[in-house]
């Protein structure tokens, strides 16, 4: 894919210059990275992992590089509370941490937790295997930009055996600055052998504005580890958010990963998981709900390598006014990984005229002694149960409303932590058709 | 119905020592006709594509067309987007005509030969064709050697013939529709095709009736390095409805061989066409040399109000098989269905499927689609439900099964849907699996031997798409499987 001239979008993202860390190994991956970003531009809908998601008008655009008022923006972090979440937690503001916000005080015992800017300067090498990656794949433009341009991010790392009790929460804020800007962030997770962990991540604005955010999150379970992570994504209307977060399990690990989509203008969300230990397991729920010109591409990629390894996923979507849902859940199950069991839902209901639903399960199977199974909808509300709830004197308008919460609801029904589970379906609620 | 969900416990039959020896399938069709041929010298050219025109006695407009189908394919770039491992193709090794010397006049002139050749394919060409009831067009290498029936046909007003006669004698049916659902420009094939096409069949099925008897064509590849490029096309007006059945085979050799079909139909106001195909081509051997590369573009065109378009495939043959029969649902009310099996062993690849395209209000689609994969074989559906914003009350079910037999195969796939209308119901479903331990434990508790209770179990998982092909076919059919199936339990 040769350019004739980079477009604003890449040339206002090279004149920036890279973050300089002093750390040989790391300059340079950051440097190839930018040049290989450079080189290929941003993908157009030609790449197969594109194909719904148009760039054309992001490529237009010109974001600043960083925010240097970053730590004087004023935030109110009541506005994003999240119940039950009271422990540790790491707050970034237009992609710069900020640790007056931030609570990393008298962390519990096996929790390490801390601003990648600042494991970087104390020791750097045990990331190494997590930074130094380049990115090859023709759908990477912003892996590529990630690598080559964050400069801070979170380190979790929880230590063998350790259960961590109270949540751990990062938080990214979005706040209004004098141009659009954008921010990097890198996290590098890491669970030691039969360490538990809950996490939630979240995304939120305190204001309009139309950044774009990009995350790389690299998720480590060693053996026996169990994660549970919840997404929460109510970003700013006007934003670009692009993340991708990696999840390697090893033998008998689990994990669970709840996503709840609801803000931003453009979003990409890549959810890629390998299975790589025997006996791993993935659970993985998720509901987009969207309106207006929204645009929310969602793209699981599960990779079955070991023997007896299962995943589940279960993805929900609605699309109202303008909007459009992409969904594309990717299953392998590679050679050897025997005893596999596999199996992925999508649903989704279409509200308007004006709005699409891409959607695209796809099954690669290698090995023969495996159950996998997929299935995708859409459609709209049952006219039945819609009926049902008009004769017994519920209006229309409540009715569908009614309908449309139950249908994103019960994928989160199996949310263990109820204080948790609460919040998402209020944060549905008001976000759904009134 | 037999379940498709396997367990996890290991099967008892794998790596036996005596069932691998069985390997390596028998291709009964692979003998070759020797018979004269004249041909044009390998490569294309501008040149060659005047030549094959001039040779065929075509009219003006019709060289023109091809050649500018030509052009366009010159600046085209060879897709690579499938799940699909092949070597470049050299289009300069091919000879883009071939045809048996002696020029037929009618069906008592063919030569013996090769009425032969299709005796032993089991085509019933001649007037025994009569006790089976089927019209058949046969197509040998570029060529069409016969057409049965014409008298029957022409009586009830059907037009059936070669594309090269038609091109002469129906000329302005032909200039109407050609390329009117495949545009010469539609993709790299296609355009290939259209430059190059050879023969092929023709049905006009005019308002009003129903073809009296089910129509076939028997393809033939036959001589070395050649190409076979065919183009079919089938128009029924309104009322008017057609069974057309196809079937190909071809010739053991070690090169690849290159077959680019272009296959439209055109369906008016209540037609209906009903097309099945059953498609045997060369495979290769068990280490993946020879076999036919099977590339063609298959499309119906639904342009009527409550017309119907229905696709039957069963694909066993073919190195490569690169298809996707596809319904334009235009008309209210249309209806489109693809039923498939597709059966991949040693080292054959597939990535088949179908685009259901909805424009019409009411129209409904319904996709069942059943893989088997085996040896090192690679089979993945690819398929499109597109519902556009006119489409009210749009109707999709997609279904697509896949059966692994063996460790070293893969069963793949990729269903794309794209809905732009809120009343529209789209649903797919996919399972992969493998013959479960209980279903061969049951049958080979009550003495049904191995090879037997696969043959038997692969049957039942292909119900749904045999109940969709005419008998003779169904027939077929099951026992193509049950051959190309050989050896692939162990």
């Amino acid at each position: 894919m040769s350019q004739p001239a980079p477009s604003p979008f890449v040339a206002a993202l090279l004149d920036a210059p890279l973050p300089a860390s002093g750390i040989g190994w790391l300059d340079a991956a950051r440097r190839e990275n930018l040049e290989a970003f450079a080189a290929a531009g941003l993908p157009d809908t030609r790449v197969e992992t594109w194909k719904y998601t148009a760039l054309r008008a992001l490529a237009q655009r010109r974001f600043a590089a960083g925010d240097a008022q970053a730590d004087a923006r004023d935030v109110d972090l009541s506005a994003f509370a999240l119940p039950g979440t009271d422990g540790p937690e790491l707050v970034f503001v237009n992609g710069a941490f900020r640790a007056d916000l931030s609570r990393l005080r008298d962390l519990p015992a096996g929790l390490s937790l801390q601003p990648l800017s600042l494991s970087l300067r104390q020791d750097a090498e045990p990331l190494r295997f997590a930074l130094a990656g380049r990115y090859r794949e023709a759908g990477d433009a912003f892996a590529r930009l990630n690598a080559a341009l964050a400069a801070d991010g979170v380190v979790l790392r929880v230590a063998a055996g350790a259960r961590i009790a109270q949540p751990v929460r990062l938080l990214f804020i979005g706040a209004p600055a004098e141009a659009d800007l954008a921010w990097h962030a890198r996290n590098v997770v890491e669970l030691g052998e039969g360490a538990e962990l809950a996490l939630v991540e979240q995304h939120a604005s305190s204001g309009e504005q139309g950044h774009l955010g990009t995350l790389v999150g690299d998720i480590v379970l060693r053996e026996g580890a169990k994660l549970r992570h919840a997404v929460l994504q109510d970003a700013a209307e006007g934003g670009t958010l692009v993340r991708r977060n990696s999840l390697h399990l090893a033998a008998r690990a689990q994990a669970a990963v709840h996503v709840l989509e609801l803000g931003g203008a453009l979003v990409r969300h890549e959810l890629q998981a390998e299975l790589g230990g025997d006996g791993s397991r993935l659970d993985m729920r998720g509901v987009f709900a969207l309106r207006g010109r929204q645009h929310v591409d969602t793209q699981l990629a599960i990779r079955h390598q070991a023997l007896g390894t299962a995943s589940d996923s279960v993805w929900r979507g609605v699309a109202d006014q303008r909007a459009r849902g992409v969904f594309r859940g990717a299953i392998v199950v590679a050679a050897g990984a025997d005893g596999s069991d596999a199996s992925l839902a999508n649903k989704n209901l279409l509200l308007s005229g004006q709005a699409e639903i891409d959607t695209k399960p796809e099954l690669e199977i290698y090995a023969d002694e495996v159950k996998a199974a997929h299935g995708a909808t859409v459609g709209q509300l049952d006219e039945r149960s819609l009926f049902y709830l008009r004769s017994r004197g519920i209006p229309q308008v409540q009715a569908r409303s009614m309908l449309t919460s139950a249908f994103c609801r019960s994928v989160f029904d199996d949310l263990p932590d109820e204080t948790l589970r609460e919040h998402l379906f209020a944060m549905l609620s008001r976000r759904l058709p009134a | 119905m037999t379940s498709e969900r396997s367990d996890n416990s290991v099967i008892a039959l794998r790596d036996n020592a005596e069932v691998a020896e069985a390997l390596g399938r028998r291709y009964e069709a692979g003998f070759v006709t020797d018979i004269e041929t004249t041909s044009l010298p390998p490569g294309l050219s501008e040149d060659i594509v005047r030549q094959l025109s001039a040779l065929k006695g075509e009219p003006e407009w019709m060289t023109e067309w091809r050649l500018k189908a030509y052009r366009h394919w010159l600046t085209m770039p060879a897709p690579d987007w499938a799940k699909l491992r092949l070597d470049p193709i050299d289009y300069q090794a091919i000879s883009y005509y071939a045809a048996p010397k002696a020029g037929p006049k009618s069906l008592d002139e063919v030569d013996p030969k090769l009425l032969e050749t299709y005796e032993k394919l089991g085509v019933p060409l001649h007037e025994r064709a009569k006790l089976a009831g089927v019209a058949v067009d046969a197509v040998f290498d570029s060529v069409s050697v016969g057409t049965t029936f014409r008298k029957e046909l022409a009586e009830a007003g059907v037009i059936f013939c070669s594309m090269s006669e038609a091109i002469r004698e129906h000329g302005d049916l032909v200039r109407q529709y050609l390329g009117s659902v495949v545009p010469a420009g539609d993709n790299y094939f296609a355009a290939l095709n259209s430059a190059v096409f050879s023969d092929g069949s023709f049905v006009f099925v005019p308002s009003g009736v129903r073809c009296p008897m089910e129509l076939s064509t028997y393809f033939r590849i036959n001589a070395i390095n050649t190409g076979q490029f065919e183009r079919t096309l089938i128009v029924c007006e309104d009322d008017a409805y057609v069974s057309y059945l196809e079937g190909c085979t071809a010739p053991m050799r070690d090169e690849n061989q290159l077959h680019a079909a272009v296959v439209e139909l055109v369906a008016l106001e209540r037609a209906q066409i009903k097309y099945s195909t059953v498609q045997n081509w060369y495979p290769g051997d068990e280490n993946g040399v020879g076999g036919i590369y099977n590339f063609v573009t298959k499309r119906g065109d639904c342009r009527g109000d409550d017309s119907k378009i229905s696709w039957t495939q069963v694909e066993t043959g073919s190195a490569i098989t690169w298809k996707y029969p596809s319904c334009v649902l235009r008309g209210d009310r249309s209806v489109g269905e693809f039923h498939s099996v597709a059966l991949t062993h040693h080292r054959q690849q597939a990535d088949t499927g179908t685009k259901m395209i909805h424009i019409g209000k009411g129209t409904k689609s319904k996709i069942v689609s059943k893989g088997i994969s085996a040896g090192r074989s690679s089979n993945s559906y690819r398929g499109l439900v597109k519902v556009e914003k006119g489409a009210d009350g749009a109707r999709n079910y997609t279904q697509c099964d896949s059966l692994l037999i063996g460790k070293r195969c893969g069963a793949h796939t990729f269903p794309y849907m794209e809905v732009k209308n809120p009343s529209a119901i789209v649903e797919h479903e996919a399972t992969t699996s493998k013959i479960s331990d209980d279903q061969m434990f049951y049958c080979r508790s009550r003495g049904i031997g191995e090879e037997d209770a696969v043959s038997m179990i692969v049957d039942g998982f292909c119900k749904q798409v045999f109940r969709e092909l005419p008998m003779e076919f169904a027939v077929e059919a099951k026992k193509l499987l049950e051959v190309s199936l050989e050896g692939a339990v162990g």
